[in-house]
């Protein structure tokens, strides 16, 4: 850090001349941006999901309808025209595409990863790469347009009990969608454990197949899972494609029944989108229920977040 | 391991079993595979549905296959055994006029049907003259006091632009009131084609070290602008448009590929493969019009481009969609790059190590997870409900999309500006420049193209997103486009999921909304693609 103690040394006679001033706040209130973006999210979503629950409105100054915190932390029937408002409707599907889209993107992430980091030529990684980005750039409209056209027919092939709306197709897509994080982060911390750990393992004898699964995937394991989580809540927080395939009519499934992954449900990202669709008054309950859910949402992608960056600092085997 | 006796250890010594590995790795590769393969049939599918190549008759596959396919095979299988470099610059050729094909198209957009080529012409002028007060300013620094500078920057772009209401008009009002102006395409091609001619007369002049060449050149680019746009006057095609499209695609081709031809003696054979590329479809073009032959019928067409949304599949049309989605990347790259780059510059240039910057860096990688339909949340709340903003507006659009990639904008540029050497900040500093000179002169010149780059992913992000204009209350169906910043605006990914799910019916499933997916995914294409390139070139100078 001596450089910067020069740079600073040499700097600091001009350091408050008003050029010098005048650029150095423009580039500081640039910064400051995200910090009033977030405070702005947390502010919005917390006073306007206040004025929500019969808890916490008389504190905001509303009257009128509201909805209890418990009933809505614990109901499972989603029912605006009824007033009925079971967040557990709706978080229960979220859970359905992000245990769906799991199964299919965790195993292949990680293949991918080990693939590119330990088998991979230089060339076919050139090529390799670009083309699993190409996964995570095409808009998520799109894979839901995929989903409800092109792959719900196929599994209706095999599976004929499959409705027009289906959480499986949507989590396959969701799920090839999200291979790209998780394979890039997972490569990452592969390709940082040193080579040295790898020349051990051959030279006790190791296979390739040995050194990949027994050295560097244990010695990546930090890494690896926080692309899970990060890539999991990248699927939580996927509204377009589950809002066009897994279905518009919310319902309490069970997601360890595989059966109930052939019906329709309505995700938490697909219910916003489908509030403000709808003709909902602006100030009312089900404009209010919008900020409920989206506080619920962001809270749970914000403590994802920070869970995969605590284990990507925490665990990390330092070499 | 002890029940083995010793004569079965001696002999399976030193050898391993192959199986399991090579299992292993095959799993791998397919894995690898799994999701490319299946996105690769999707769109396989989706094209077909849109193009629908069945429908054509065996003459006009024929036709194509002798005219076009069979010499582009030949000169690339060719050049690809002989001369790759002249390959890719055959390639860099073609590609380069499809995508300003493309995107020249949508500057003819927004001049033929949002903003007059007279208003932008105005308002450009309103800004060059203030711009070039403050050139002259400069000049004179050590006079002026830099407070004074600063302060007169700010009143002459004011007045200039606003003029004081009542006793001055500002300067777009003053050249919108000249009684007599020419038509339309001759404001486009003199301005537009003239700013084009000079950089291509520049190029000229140096390439062949020659002001002469470089005004021949000139003069040609400007000719050609001005023989396409009169040609639209004789077939009935817009002649602004036509004006755009030259002066944008086919002007900096051509110049171009000249260049490569005096410049690059061993690879520009490969401009063959250019020529039998562009001329093969003409001729393909001409003799199946000649013959009768009808082509596919693709939804991908002229009508699907040009027309609005309709309640029958076959007459809906992306117009209005397009124009939005070009005004609002307009919006979301003015907003994001400066505050971007400004981000990015103060944490890697200014910030001192310690907990603010630390939380702002850690918060940027957060709200990089947030998800958009959050964003939309935060657009609703904010601008509409707190700021009393009307819904669904290019402006409020725009800056809900800004702010959601504004993350990745600064991550990205963050990551250029740390591949700066080290060394020319401390050969700056060491002249005795301050920081904002370091910056400005060492730095984000350097550090640009990765910038860029980074910008443009991040746009492409910006144009697949749905769910945020959703949430800001654009409306699914328009039929016109939008003119100013505060109407109402629709986008191509908007326009698909309101076929997909709002008229979700067999006809627009088949027809509007793979034609419209597939319109988008080459927006996408275009953008990815000049990021790359711009990449490659970047990489491969440094």
């Amino acid at each position: 850090m001596s450089t910067d103690d020069l740079e600073t040394d040499l700097t600091r006679k001009t350091e408050n001349s008003p050029r010098e001033l005048l650029t150095r706040s423009f580039f500081f209130l640039c910064a400051a941006l995200s910090v009033v973006t977030t405070i702005s999210i947390v502010a919005l979503l917390v006073t306007e999901a206040a004025k929500f629950f019969t808890l916490t409105a008389p504190l905001m100054g509303v009257t009128g309808e509201t909805a209890s915190i418990v009933d809505f932390l614990t109901g499972t029937t989603w029912q605006i025209h009824n007033k009925e408002f079971g967040v557990l409707a709706l978080v229960s599907a979220t859970l359905m595409i992000t245990i769906g889209s799991a199964i299919i993107a965790l195993p292949l992430g990680v293949a991918t990863a080990i693939y590119l980091s330990e088998y991979a030529s230089k060339q076919a990684r050139s090529v390799l790469k670009p083309a699993l980005e190409i996964l995570a750039g095409v808009p998520t409209v799109v894979y839901g347009f995929f989903a409800l056209i092109y792959i719900t027919p196929a599994i209706g092939v095999v599976l004929p009990g499959i409705g027009t709306f289906n959480i499986l197709s949507a989590s396959i897509v969701v799920g090839i969608m999200i291979i790209p994080m998780v394979a890039s982060i997972s490569e990452d911390a592969m390709s940082a454990v040193p080579d040295d750990l790898r020349q051990a393992g051959y030279g006790m004898g190791a296979t390739k197949f040995d050194v990949s699964t027994g050295i560097v995937v244990p010695a990546a394991l930090s890494g690896i899972f926080s692309s899970f989580i990060l890539a999991l809540s990248r699927a939580i927080g996927e509204t377009m494609a589950v809002t066009v395939a897994a279905g518009a009519q919310a319902k309490f499934l069970n997601p360890l029944d595989p059966s109930s992954y052939l019906e329709g449900a309505l995700p938490m990202t697909a219910a916003m989108v489908q509030l403000l669709t709808g003709d909902i008054t602006g100030g009312g309950l089900a404009y209010r229920s919008l900020f409920a859910i989206g506080l619920v949402l962001f809270v749970i992608t914000l403590i994802m977040n920070i869970i995969s960056d605590y284990v990507a600092q925490r665990y990390r085997e330092a070499y | 391991m002890a029940t083995q006796s010793d004569t079965d250890q001696i002999q399976g010594f030193g050898q391993v079993s192959r199986t399991t590995g090579v299992i292993f790795r095959y799993l791998l590769m397919g894995a690898t595979m799994f999701g490319i393969v299946t996105l690769a049939i999707l769109l396989v599918y989706v094209a077909n549905d849109a193009i629908q190549p069945l429908t054509a008759d065996a003459g006009w596959y024929l036709v194509f296959f002798v005219t076009f396919v069979a010499p582009t095979t030949l000169v690339g299988a060719y050049l690809y055994r002989t001369n790759v470099d002249a390959l890719k610059l055959g390639l860099l050729v073609v590609g380069m006029l499809a995508v300003t094909l493309m995107f020249s198209g949508g500057v003819a957009i927004v001049f033929v049907d949002i903003v007059p080529p007279l208003v932008s012409l105005s308002y450009a002028i309103g800004l060059l003259v203030p711009f070039a007060a403050v050139v002259l300013m400069t000049k004179y620094e050590d006079a002026i006091p830099f407070t004074a500078r600063v302060a007169a920057t700010g009143a002459i772009f004011f007045l200039s632009l606003f003029g004081i209401p009542g006793y001055y008009h500002s300067i777009p009002e003053m050249v919108q009131k000249i009684p007599v102006v020419p038509t339309e395409w001759v404001i486009i091609t003199l301005v537009f084609g003239g700013v084009v001619a000079v950089v291509v007369g520049q190029y000229f002049a140096r390439i062949r070290e020659n002001t002469r060449a470089g005004v021949v050149a000139g003069v040609a680019a400007l000719a050609a602008t001005g023989a396409a746009a009169v040609s639209g006057m004789f077939t009935g095609v817009n002649p602004t448009a036509l004006a755009v499209v030259a002066a944008g695609a086919f002007v900096p081709t051509a110049a171009y590929a000249g260049g490569a031809a005096l410049t690059r003696e061993e690879e520009r054979i490969g401009l063959l493969l250019a020529a039998v590329v562009i001329g093969g479809s003409l001729v393909g073009a001409g003799i199946v019009d000649v013959l009768g032959f009808a082509g596919p019928q693709s939804w991908v067409d002229w009508q699907f481009l040009t027309s609005s949304h309709s309640g029958t599949a076959e007459n809906a049309g992306l117009y209005p969609a397009i124009g939005g989605s070009i005004l609002l990347m307009v919006t979301v790259a003015a907003l994001s790059f400066p505050l971007g780059v400004g981000a990015a510059v103060y944490l890697e240039e200014y910030a001192p190590d310690n907990v603010f910057t630390r939380f702002i860096d850690v918060n940027i990688s957060n709200l990089a997870g947030v998800p958009s339909v959050v964003y939309g949340l935060l657009g609703l709340g904010v601008f509409v409900t707190y700021l009393g903003q009307p819904t669904g507006t290019v402006l409020i659009g725009g800056a809900t999309l800004a702010l959601l990639i504004l993350p990745i904008v600064i991550i990205s540029s963050r990551e250029a500006i740390r591949s700066v050497p080290q060394d020319m900040r401390q050969a700056s500093y060491g002249m005795g420049a301050t920081r904002w000179q370091t910056v400005k002169n060492v730095v984000l010149p350097e550090a640009f193209p990765g910038i860029l780059t980074g910008t443009i992913l991040a746009l492409g992000r910006a144009i697949g997103e749905t769910a945020p204009l959703i949430m800001i209350g654009a409306p699914n169906v328009l039929f016109n486009l939008p003119t100013e910043l505060s109407s109402k605006v629709s986008a191509m990914p908007l326009q698909v999921y309101a076929w997909s799910s709002l008229f979700a019916s067999e006809d627009f499933y088949t027809k509007a909304v793979p034609a419209g997916v597939v319109v988008l995914l080459a927006v996408l294409l275009a953008m990815n693609s000049v990021a790359i390139v711009l990449r490659n070139k970047f990489e491969s100078e440094s």
